[in-house]
C-alpha cells in the first residue's frame, strides 16, 4: 500500500519536473500491452563518465517477440572510444558515421517506447546511461515500469536450490532458458536474447 | 548489423538464400520471433494456419490420424501446403519448448510470388508429400481440364455453298486467311483443305469454275463449344486430322486449329502422334517410348483424371499398333483381317505397359498361314517396343489367336457349353476386344455372334461372374484395411477392388449386349438402359477412377510389374486413404448387387 503511494508520489514529482510537456505521453497509462526489451552499448561502465553508443530494442507482445518491429540506433559521441572497449562491444569510430547526435536518438528512443513497460537484464545501468541523457535534456527520468530478467531467473531458481549460490552471468541465464545464443554481441541481439529469456521464464506453463 | 545475424541465420535455411539482398532485407522487416512452450497446438483442422514458422530452437511434431508423421527441429519450417491450401489434415504439437521465426501468411504468400521460392514449396510439395493432394484437384477438374472449346481462338469458318465455283471458294479462302473451306450442302457439311486443293486441282487438273461440290468429299468432324479441349485432342488423335469444325447450337462457330490446340497443352501429345505416324521404322517409335512415359507422368501429375490419361495413351498405343502392323503386313492383306487388341488395352484402361493382349481374326476363306510371318514380326517388334510378353500367351504369335472367323465362331461356341477356368479367362479377355486395324467387320461379326451366343443365357452368365466373389475385399467390418502378410503388408488393388468391380461390368454388359469395352463406358451405358441408377453409377466410376489412379501412381513408381498392384495403405495420405476405403466399401456393394442380380448364391 505504503508501496504503491510511494510509487505514485514519485512518478509525480518527476513529471512535475518534465521541462517539454510534448513528452508527456511518457507518463501516460500503457494500454497497448506490448513491453519493451532494451540494451545499450556504452564506452564504460560508469554512468557518470562514460556514454551511449547505441541502443537496441524490441517489442514484445503476448508470446511474441515482434522482431518486425526493431528499434537500432547509433549514438555519435563526444570523446573517442577506448581501444579495449571496441573490442567488446565491437563499435569501431568509423561505424558511428551514419550515427544520429544524442538528443535525436534519445527522443527517437522515447518515442518507440512511449509508455510501455521496459525489461532488460541489469536493467538499472541501461536505464541509467538513458537517463543520464534525458534528465538534463527534460528534466525527468524514466517513468515507466521496469522488469528485472535476472529478479524473474533468481526467484525461479531459489525455489529449486534455496539457499544456493544463484549464477546471475548472462550467458548462464541464457543457457539455462535453453535460448540459442545468437552470438555477436550488440544492442539488438542482447535485446531480443533477453526478450527470449523473458519469454521462457513467464509464459512457461503452468506446471 | 544484428539484423545482418538474423539474416544470416534465414539465410542458412533452403530455400531463403535464394532470395535476392533486397527481397530478404523486405522479409527481415516482417518477422517476428515467437516463444511456444512445451504442448502448445500450433496448427490443426481446427486452428487454421496463420504463419509460416522458422524454427530456431526446440522442435514441433506432426501428426496425423494421431500417428507421428514428423518431426520438425532447428532450421525446419512449416507448413507450407497450410497456408498454400488453408486447411491441414494433421496437427502440429510444440515437443519441446519452442523459439521460432514465424512470418505471416500475407508476407509468405507474398514471398510465393517469388518463383524460386515458389517452385521450392511447390516441387518440394510434389516430392515429399508425393503429390496427393492431387486428388482434391481430381475431384472437380483442374484448369489443365476445365479449358473448354469457348476459352479458346476460334478461326472464322469460311463457308460456301456447294455450287459456288473452285475459284471463289479458294478467293474467300485467302481472304480469311484459312485453309481449310467448309462446303454447304442443304443440311450436310463437307471440308475442303489446302491439302484437297492441291490434290483435286494441281495434281488432279479439276477445272477451278467446277462447283467446289464435286472435290468435297471428307464429313465435317464436329465438336460442340461446350466440350472439353481435352476431348478435342483426342478426337483430333484419333481422327488423323489437323482441325475440327466447332458447332454452337447446330451452327457452325468456328474452326479449331491444331496448333492453337497445341499450344495449350504444352505436353505435346499430338506430337507424340505426328511422331508415331512419321515412325519409318521400328527404331523411330522405341526412341518415343520415353515421350510417352513423360507424358504420363506430366498429365497425372497436373491432375487429370486417370481415365483421361488412359485413354489417350490407347489411342497412342493404337496408333504405334497400326504403325507396326503396316510395317509388317502387306498391304493386300490388310483387308483380309482384323488386328484387335483385348483385356486392359482393349478396355482402353491401360496405362503404364501391362501384357500386350492381341489377337488376328481372319477372313473366312484365306488361307491362315499367310499370316504367321507377319505376325511372329509383329509380335517381336511389339516386344522391342516394350510391350511385355503375356503371361497367357494371348498374343498373335500364338496359333491359338490367330483364327478365321469360322474358328472363333466355333470356339465361342465352346465358351458356352463348357465352363473350365480357361474357357472362361479366354471369354473374359475376348470380351473386351478393340478393333485397331484391318476389317472392322469381322470383329462386328463375331462381337454380334457372341451376343447372340449368350442370349438368354442366365445360367452361364451367373458362372462368369461368381469370379466377382473370388477375392476378398481387403476392408474388415471396422473399415481397416486388410493387409497380406506376405507382400510387406501391402494390399493387392486389382484383386482386391479393380477386378472385381471390371469383370463384373463386363459380364453385364456381356449380358445386356453392350458393345462398349471401356469399363466407364459400359457404365454408363448400364446407367443409360436402366440396370443401375445414376447414383450407383456415379459411385462406381469414382471408385474405378480412385482406384486405378491410385494403383498408376505405384505402377509408375514399382519396379518390377508383379508388384505393381500392391499398395501400402500407409504410405497413402488422409485423404487418399479415406477414397480408397469409400472405394472399396462401394466395390462390396457392387459385389453385393452383383451376387442379387446373377443369383450367385445359388450358383455352385
Amino acid at each position: 500500500m505504503f508501496y504503491s503511494y510511494l510509487e505514485k508520489w514519485k512518478k509525480n514529482r518527476n513529471f512535475s519536473k518534465l521541462k517539454e510537456k510534448r513528452f508527456s505521453y511518457l507518463f501516460d497509462k500503457d494500454t497497448s500491452g506490448e513491453y519493451i526489451v532494451f540494451d545499450t552499448e556504452t564506452t564504460g561502465l560508469n554512468p557518470k563518465v562514460d556514454e551511449i553508443l547505441s541502443i537496441g530494442a524490441v517489442k514484445i507482445k503476448d508470446n511474441k517477440i515482434l522482431t518486425s518491429q526493431t528499434f537500432e540506433v547509433y549514438v555519435k559521441n563526444s570523446k573517442e572510444i577506448s581501444s579495449k572497449s571496441i573490442q567488446i562491444h565491437r563499435i569501431r569510430p568509423c561505424d558511428l558515421q551514419n550515427a544520429k547526435n544524442s538528443k535525436e536518438a534519445i527522443e527517437d528512443f522515447l518515442k518507440f517506447i512511449g509508455s510501455r513497460p521496459l525489461i532488460g537484464y541489469y536493467l538499472e545501468f541501461d536505464v541509467s546511461m538513458i537517463n543520464k541523457y534525458i534528465k538534463p535534456l527534460f528534466g525527468i527520468t524514466l517513468p515507466n515500469k521496469m522488469i528485472e530478467v535476472s529478479e524473474i531467473y533468481f526467484e525461479k531458481t531459489i525455489t529449486l536450490i534455496p539457499q544456493g549460490n544463484i549464477d546471475l552471468r548472462f550467458d548462464t541465464i541464457l543457457q539455462n532458458c535453453k535460448v540459442p545464443n545468437m552470438g555477436a554481441h550488440n544492442a539488438v541481439n542482447d535485446a531480443i536474447m533477453t526478450a527470449m529469456i523473458y519469454l521462457t521464464l513467464t509464459k512457461e506453463k503452468l506446471k | 548489423m544484428s539484423i545482418l545475424d538474423q539474416r544470416k541465420l534465414i539465410e542458412s535455411i533452403h530455400p531463403f538464400e535464394l532470395l535476392s539482398a533486397s527481397t530478404l532485407d523486405n522479409l527481415m522487416k516482417k518477422i517476428d520471433i515467437a516463444y511456444y512452450p512445451k504442448d502448445t497446438l500450433l496448427i490443426s483442422k481446427n486452428l487454421p494456419s496463420i504463419v509460416f514458422y522458422i524454427i530456431i530452437k526446440g522442435s514441433v511434431s506432426e501428426f496425423i490420424d494421431e500417428e507421428l508423421h514428423n518431426v520438425y527441429g532447428a532450421g525446419d519450417c512449416f507448413d507450407a501446403d497450410a497456408l498454400i491450401y488453408d486447411k491441414c489434415d494433421g496437427k502440429f504439437l510444440v515437443d519441446e519448448d519452442l523459439i521460432c521465426y514465424e512470418i505471416k501468411k500475407e508476407d509468405f504468400l507474398d514471398l510465393m510470388q517469388n518463383k524460386v521460392v515458389q517452385s521450392y514449396f511447390l516441387q518440394d510439395f510434389v516430392t515429399r508429400h508425393q503429390h496427393l493432394k492431387d486428388f482434391d484437384a481430381q475431384s472437380d477438374l483442374t484448369p489443365f481440364l476445365m479449358s473448354k472449346v469457348s476459352d479458346i481462338f476460334l478461326h472464322t469458318a469460311c463457308i460456301v455453298d456447294k455450287s459456288e465455283s473452285i475459284h471463289s471458294a479458294v478467293l474467300q479462302m485467302k481472304e480469311l486467311q484459312t485453309s481449310v473451306v467448309i462446303v454447304e450442302d442443304s443440311m450436310k457439311h463437307y471440308v475442303v483443305t489446302d491439302t484437297d486443293l492441291r490434290d483435286a486441282v494441281i495434281l488432279g487438273g479439276c477445272d477451278i469454275y467446277q462447283p467446289v461440290g464435286t472435290i468435297a468429299v471428307r464429313g465435317v468432324i464436329s465438336i460442340d463449344i461446350n466440350d472439353f479441349l481435352f476431348n478435342a485432342l483426342l478426337l483430333m488423335t484419333q481422327n488423323e486430322i489437323k482441325r475440327v469444325v466447332v458447332m454452337q447450337d447446330d451452327k457452325i462457330k468456328g474452326v479449331l486449329e491444331q496448333l492453337d490446340l497445341l499450344s495449350f497443352f504444352a505436353n505435346h501429345s499430338h506430337l507424340v502422334a505426328v511422331q508415331i505416324d512419321k515412325a519409318k521404322n521400328v527404331e523411330d517409335l522405341k526412341n518415343l517410348q520415353q515421350d510417352l512415359k513423360n507424358l504420363l507422368i506430366a498429365l497425372h501429375s497436373k491432375g487429370v483424371k486417370v481415365r483421361y490419361i488412359t485413354k489417350l495413351v490407347s489411342a497412342l498405343n493404337i496408333k504405334i499398333y497400326k504403325k507396326v502392323f503396316d510395317m509388317c503386313v502387306e498391304k493386300s492383306l490388310h483387308e483380309k483381317c482384323a488386328l484387335i487388341v483385348m483385356g486392359s488395352e482393349g478396355r482402353e484402361e491401360q496405362s503404364v505397359k501391362t501384357d500386350q493382349d492381341n489377337a488376328l481374326i481372319i477372313q473366312d476363306g484365306v488361307d491362315v498361314e499367310l499370316f504367321r510371318e507377319p505376325m511372329m514380326k509383329l509380335n517381336s517388334h511389339l516386344l522391342e517396343l516394350g510391350f511385355p510378353v503375356c503371361s497367357g500367351n494371348v498374343m498373335v504369335s500364338n496359333e491359338f489367336w490367330r483364327k478365321n472367323v469360322r474358328q472363333y465362331k466355333l470356339l465361342i461356341d465352346g465358351w458356352v457349353t463348357s465352363l473350365s477356368e480357361a474357357n472362361l479367362q479366354q471369354l473374359s479377355i475376348f470380351l473386351d476386344s478393340k478393333f485397331v486395324t484391318g476389317n472392322v467387320e469381322l470383329l462386328n461379326e463375331l462381337v454380334e455372334y457372341l451376343h447372340h451366343s449368350f442370349h438368354a443365357r442366365d445360367d452361364v452368365l451367373a458362372h462368369i461372374a461368381k469370379a466377382v466373389l473370388n477375392f476378398d475385399t481387403p476392408l474388415s467390418m471396422f473399415s481397416r484395411f486388410l493387409l497380406e502378410k506376405n507382400h510387406n503388408n501391402k494390399l493387392d488393388l486389382k484383386k482386391g477392388g479393380i477386378f472385381a468391380l471390371v469383370h463384373g461390368v463386363r459380364t453385364l454388359a456381356l449380358q445386356y449386349e453392350i458393345k462398349e469395352t471401356n469399363t466407364i463406358q459400359r457404365i454408363k451405358e448400364l446407367n443409360n438402359r436402366g440396370i443401375i441408377d445414376k447414383n450407383f453409377a456415379t459411385e462406381l466410376m469414382e471408385s474405378f477412377d480412385t482406384l486405378s489412379s491410385i494403383r498408376l501412381k505405384a505402377m509408375l513408381e514399382a519396379k518390377d510389374l508383379q508388384e505393381s498392384n500392391y499398395i501400402n495403405p500407409k504410405n497413402l495420405q488422409k485423404i487418399q486413404m479415406d477414397l480408397l476405403k469409400d472405394s472399396f466399401k462401394v466395390i462390396n456393394k457392387f459385389k453385393k448387387f452383383m451376387s442379387f442380380h446373377f443369383h450367385l448364391n445359388m450358383v455352385g
